[in-house]
């Protein structure tokens, strides 16, 4: 259904509203400024009550979703394409509720196509935000333009109304989308974050994923003298993924409170010892010539393609990077990739070598102005459901963060197997950090570019913690950015 | 009437006088000058060596893309200047059905032929005026227009769509104008592409010879029908060369449509087009978005092959009037 | 002529300004609006804050960075594509003397002519991939590290993309290529509408090609050459697609590709701050049409000369 019948069709508050909007356009004809100013200032009505549709709230039907009404939902139609949403999540909640509408669209650029909807008030039910486009959900939040998804993680899950929706999820999953002690945003796809090698050419040259660094750099020694370049990163592009595994090394020496003060931006958490001895061992790596000639050239499908073709051994990655590489993968069918773990830094370390990074990812929200909030946490609630994360699972190859959902599903993706198997490894000892989310532009381009310089040798793990902590001062600083903390 | 036709005789002539006057002077020149000749030799064998180079430079990328357009994404990952093992139509058919091509296609055809339309008028109108008329405010409107040009588009989205969205509020035009309309976004590029055709036009109608345009008032032609019975034909290589600069951009345009169409049923090419190049983390389906740009690509080639033979005859039409 | 001249003028300006005034210049004046507020972005509401925005451009470090590198594209991009515009159309519309007429383009003007085209009908994306593909290393199918390891010259090769200081300069070069064939249709058009007869009187006098061009093509295609040549100045002002696409939003490694354009952009939608962005945008608009004043002035004072 096209958008504007459907404007067409919505009650639009009677002619006080029209009356406004034809000051708009009237002002907009007249005088400076005043047709956003005035549409900015009449935005807010169009989140009247009167727009909002409601149904009678019931046992199956939690949110108070109008059995009849209309969920307007956006994906973002990238690497998992909407494939998912059409055939599989949205028939699961029609099963249900035959009478639900789904006006679908699918968004490359997310931002683009739904930033002034949100200024003006009149946003749809449910959002993927994804992508190149994707919306700064910090700032969302700061101007109150998400909607509480407290209920929808309080509700009945969809499968046994005996268990709520946030038991079925695995934990710090709703952490991750909290701002200020309230959840807004649902991460659905699941990442276990680590280095990926290729296994067909280890098992070739008798060669095992190292435990210590110590085996690590030997092992980089013997590669490179088999003729292959033993790491690759992402280039030009993102020389912050390295600074996954430093961190997580980080970690795993000094256990994981040591990345509390990085997430709250406090002076001197890049200057921590292990902090410090992981980015010692990482340039370890470029002082010795270890890393591909020309990654910092590269873009970072080059060096992931130049990686799938066995020109490197080892590169970092989220459990994405199988997807993402999989016709570059498909051109060798001798190639078989395998999850690895971060070594240790040092045979005394605080936490176990399973210890891995993992995290939800790939947000989805319910704007704050919605006409069917309802209806958007329904369908969040359908997608939770064990067989809309199993179907996931199958059709895009990314776990998801429903506990056990993907549990008996036979991947046919040997790297994603792996770390499946290392995630059920881990247990208890899964780390992740939050600053990424909370300050995008700290990630990126702060800490990525210091770390871009790092591993080419341009400057030494001293320099690259005194330019870490400039970084964190400088967003520390600014009172533009709306601030979160942890313990 | 006009100075063109007064100097065709002359200028057919000359020509018909030429062969008997060129070979003689090809003869004498190199026996008076041979170090000239030679140097000319040389300097025509570099130009031509160049001419040549900047040839190939700016054919390659296309011909790479052509290329690329039939390559299964395996081998475009792994070895981006190879040549294909065979001939991957699937492409153009993932091109065509994802991107939607067949209805993006007439949106985009729908919307361009009325701004094209519009601008090169709108356009021609203002530009003449400013260009030969002398009137208060006269460089305040064309600094107003070239104004425009300076400052970044992404910063007017959100505001074009309020201005835009405020439309559908209007009696009468409320139901042409608004979003989702073919009619709006025609409007739209017409405002975004008038600073630079203005700009242009203006430059070519004052270098236009002032002698035709007195004439033409001497024979009693009112200020309309000099324009367009007399400026506007001769104006014409400028007009074309906008013309197709404006086609391109607009064909093209993808930042102005994405805040306008948002409708499934309303989008145009370039927006079709984008969802082939997500990529970001992700799988981009490459080949494809390479065969959408050959799909693309035709009808604007098509469009500069002829716009180019327009110019020439429009110019030997102009001669011989 | 007098008579009526007012309401022509009306009839012929007014259709115009009314869509660019609605469409084009009300929302830049309501961007403009919003540089004096805290908006942004998604706000429903923003408070005015008077100058803030403009006073944090001072001490913004990274703004130097792009303002330099548009200095750069200012100076250099203009006058190649202006000189390489005006010897490629020269080439091909006046170029030639073999054959019958005596004024025409060289041999396989007609081809060129279409082919010299070619960059302005790829869309951006397809330039930057295809230009990342000729600065990446040769390993990752690099093609000028490829030419320069096949002539010998390996020490020359460089990680370009990965090179702080080499990232303007590949931005100028892509702008040229990409710029240069407009400029051949604009100044062909130009040159097509120079009287024949001009040329014949030249060529009867005996006078060489370059003496040709200088004494009578570039005379005539002057005012075409002053506007092109101030396009090019705004066009160098903004360079924002081609460096957002082909470095990113960031400006490639250590930010030193950034231009101003960008710089926009990331404040917009990176950094959420729109007021701030709209204030770039301001500073932006001032500089470009300071400089696009400017040169009209300074090119005009040289017409005259050559006439």
């Amino acid at each position: 259904m096209s958008r504007s019948q459907q404007r067409r069709s919505i009650p639009t508050g009677g002619s006080r509203r029209r009356f406004l909007k034809q000051l708009g356009a009237s002002g907009v004809l007249l005088g400076p400024g005043s047709g956003l100013l005035a549409a900015c200032a009449t935005g807010g009505g169009d989140d009247d009550d009167d727009d909002r549709q409601t149904g009678e709230v019931t046992e199956q039907n939690p949110f108070g979703m109008p059995e009849d009404g209309e969920i307007e939902i956006w994906i973002f139609d990238g690497g998992f394409t909407d494939r998912y949403a059409v055939e599989l999540h949205q028939p699961i909640l029609k099963q249900r509720w035959p009478n639900v509408q789904i006006d679908h669209h699918a968004a490359v650029d997310i931002g683009a196509e739904l930033q002034a909807r949100f200024v003006a008030g009149d946003p749809p039910d449910f959002v993927n935000n994804s992508g190149d486009g994707q919306m700064d959900t910090a700032q969302l939040v700061a101007d109150g333009q998400l909607h509480d998804l407290s209920a929808l993680f309080d509700a009945p899950s969809w499968d046994d109304p005996s268990v709520k929706v946030r038991d079925t999820l695995v934990p710090g999953t709703i952490e991750l989308g909290t701002f200020d002690g309230t959840p807004y945003v649902l991460n659905y796809a699941f990442t276990v974050f680590g280095l990926w090698y290729n296994k067909t050419l280890f098992d070739e040259h008798g060669w095992t994923p190292p435990r210590t660094w110590d085996e690590m750099l030997a092992l980089c020694a013997e590669i490179q003298s088999a003729g292959i370049a033993p790491w690759t990163y992402q280039g030009v592009t993102a020389p912050r993924y390295m600074n996954w595994p430093l961190l997580t090394m980080a970690a795993k020496q000094a256990g994981p409170q040591i990345l509390v003060p990085i997430d709250n931006l406090e002076e001197g958490a890049w200057k921590q010892d292990a902090i410090l001895q992981s980015a010692e061992a990482i340039y370890r790596l470029a002082e010795n010539g270890y890393f591909m000639e020309g990654t910092e050239g590269m873009e970072f499908r080059d060096a992931q393609a130049a990686w799938a073709r066995g020109e490197a051994a080892i590169i970092p990655s989220g459990s994405w990077l199988e997807n993402e590489e999989a016709d570059a993968i498909a051109e060798d069918p001798t190639f078989e990739m395998a999850y690895m773990l971060e070594p240790l830094l040092t045979e005394d370390a605080v936490m176990p070598y399973e210890t891995l990074r993992a995290t939800p990812g790939e947000p989805y929200f319910i704007p704050a102005d919605a006409k069917n909030p309802a209806g958007g946490m329904e369908y969040m609630r359908a997608m939770l459901s064990k067989e809309g994360a199993r179907g996931f699972t199958e059709m895009v190859s990314s776990l998801t963060s429903v506990l056990g959902a993907a549990d008996d599903v036979e991947l046919d993706a040997p790297g994603l197997n792996s770390a499946k198997q290392a995630f059920s490894a881990a247990g208890e000892n899964v780390i992740n950090w939050f600053y990424p989310t909370w300050y995008p532009t700290m990630e990126n381009p702060g800490i990525d570019q210091a770390t871009g310089k790092l591993l080419k040798a341009d400057i030494n793990p001293e320099q690259w913690a005194e330019e870490c902590e400039a970084v964190t001062r400088q967003i520390r600083e600014d009172d533009s950015i709306p601030k979160q903390t942890r313990s | 009437m006009t100075r063109t036709i007064s100097e065709e005789p002359a200028g057919s002539q000359s020509a018909a006088a030429e062969p008997a006057e060129r070979p003689a002077r090809r003869q004498t020149a190199p026996a008076r000058e041979p170090g000239v000749g030679a140097g000319a030799a040389a300097i025509e064998v570099l130009n031509g060596g160049f001419l040549l180079i900047w040839g190939l430079i700016t054919t390659l990328p296309l011909v790479w893309a052509i290329v690329s357009a039939f390559k299964t994404n395996g081998e475009f990952r792994t070895d981006p200047m190879g040549l294909p093992s065979g001939l991957a139509w699937d492409n153009f058919a993932r091109a065509w059905s994802r991107a939607n091509i067949g209805q993006y296609f007439l949106n985009s055809v729908i919307v361009v032929a009325i701004s094209l339309t519009l601008t090169m008028l709108l356009s021609a109108m203002a530009a003449y005026v400013l260009a030969r008329y002398d009137f208060p405010g006269n460089r305040l409107v064309y600094w107003g227009f070239v104004s425009g040009l300076a400052f970044p588009v992404f910063l007017a989205l959100v505001p074009l769509f309020f201005v835009v969205r405020n439309f559908e509020g209007l009696p009468l035009v409320g139901q042409f104008l608004g979003l989702n309309s073919y009619i709006s976004l025609a409007l739209v590029y017409v405002a975004f592409s008038m600073p630079f055709t203005v700009f242009f036009l203006t430059a070519f109608f004052r270098t236009l010879p002032t002698a035709v345009a007195e004439a033409g008032i001497i024979d009693g032609c009112s200020h309309v029908s000099l324009f367009f019975r007399i400026m506007l034909p001769m104006a014409k290589p400028g007009l074309i060369s906008l013309a197709l600069l404006n086609f391109l951009g607009h064909w093209n345009q993808y930042i102005l449509p994405v805040v306008i169409m948002s409708d499934d049923d309303k989008k145009v090419l370039a927006q079709g087009l984008a969802s082939l190049t997500a990529q970001t983390g992700f799988r981009a389906d490459w080949t494809a978005l390479f065969a959408g740009l050959v799909i693309a690509l035709l009808p604007v080639l098509i469009v500069y092959i002829v716009f180019q033979k327009k110019v020439q005859a429009g110019l030997t039409a102009g001669l011989l009037k | 002529m007098r008579h009526g001249k007012y309401p022509f003028i009306l009839a012929f300006l007014l259709p115009g300004v009314l869509i660019y005034g609605v469409f084009m210049v009300s929302p830049y004046i309501q961007a403009i609006a919003l540089s004096f507020t805290d908006w942004s972005g998604y706000a429903k509401t923003q408070t005015f804050i008077g100058v803030d925005n403009y006073r944090r451009l001072l001490d913004d470090p990274q703004l130097l960075t792009a303002f330099r590198n548009n200095v750069i594209l200012l100076v250099v991009v203009p006058l190649v594509t202006v000189v390489l515009g005006l010897f490629l159309a020269s080439m091909l519309n006046v170029g030639g003397r073999r054959r019958g007429s005596a004024v025409a383009g060289v041999r396989g003007s007609a081809i060129y002519r279409v082919v010299y085209f070619f960059p302005q009908v790829l869309s951006v994306a397809i330039v930057a991939v295809v230009f990342k593909y000729v600065f990446s290393p040769s390993n990752a199918g690099g093609i000028l590290n490829s030419v320069l390891e096949a002539i010998g010259l390996d020490s020359l090769a460089r990680p370009w993309l990965g090179e702080p200081r080499a990232l303007i300069w590949i931005i100028v070069i892509v702008m040229i290529w990409s710029f240069a064939g407009f400029y051949v249709v604009l100044f062909s058009a130009a040159m097509q509408a120079i009287p024949r007869d001009i040329y014949e009187a030249a060529l009867l006098d005996g006078s060489s090609r370059f003496t040709t061009f200088r004494k009578i093509t570039l005379p005539l295609v002057w005012d075409t050459v002053q506007v092109g040549w101030v396009y090019l100045a705004i066009q160098a002002m903004d360079g924002f697609a081609l460096v957002h696409i082909i470095f990113g939003i960031n400006g490639g490694p250590e930010g030193q590709g950034d231009v101003l354009g960008v710089a926009v952009y990331r404040a917009a939608f990176q950094q959420t701050d729109y007021g701030y962005a709209a204030a770039i945008g301001v500073l932006l608009l001032a500089l470009t049409m300071v400089l696009a004043l400017v040169s009209m002035r300074a090119l005009r004072r040289e017409r005259v000369e050559l006439a």
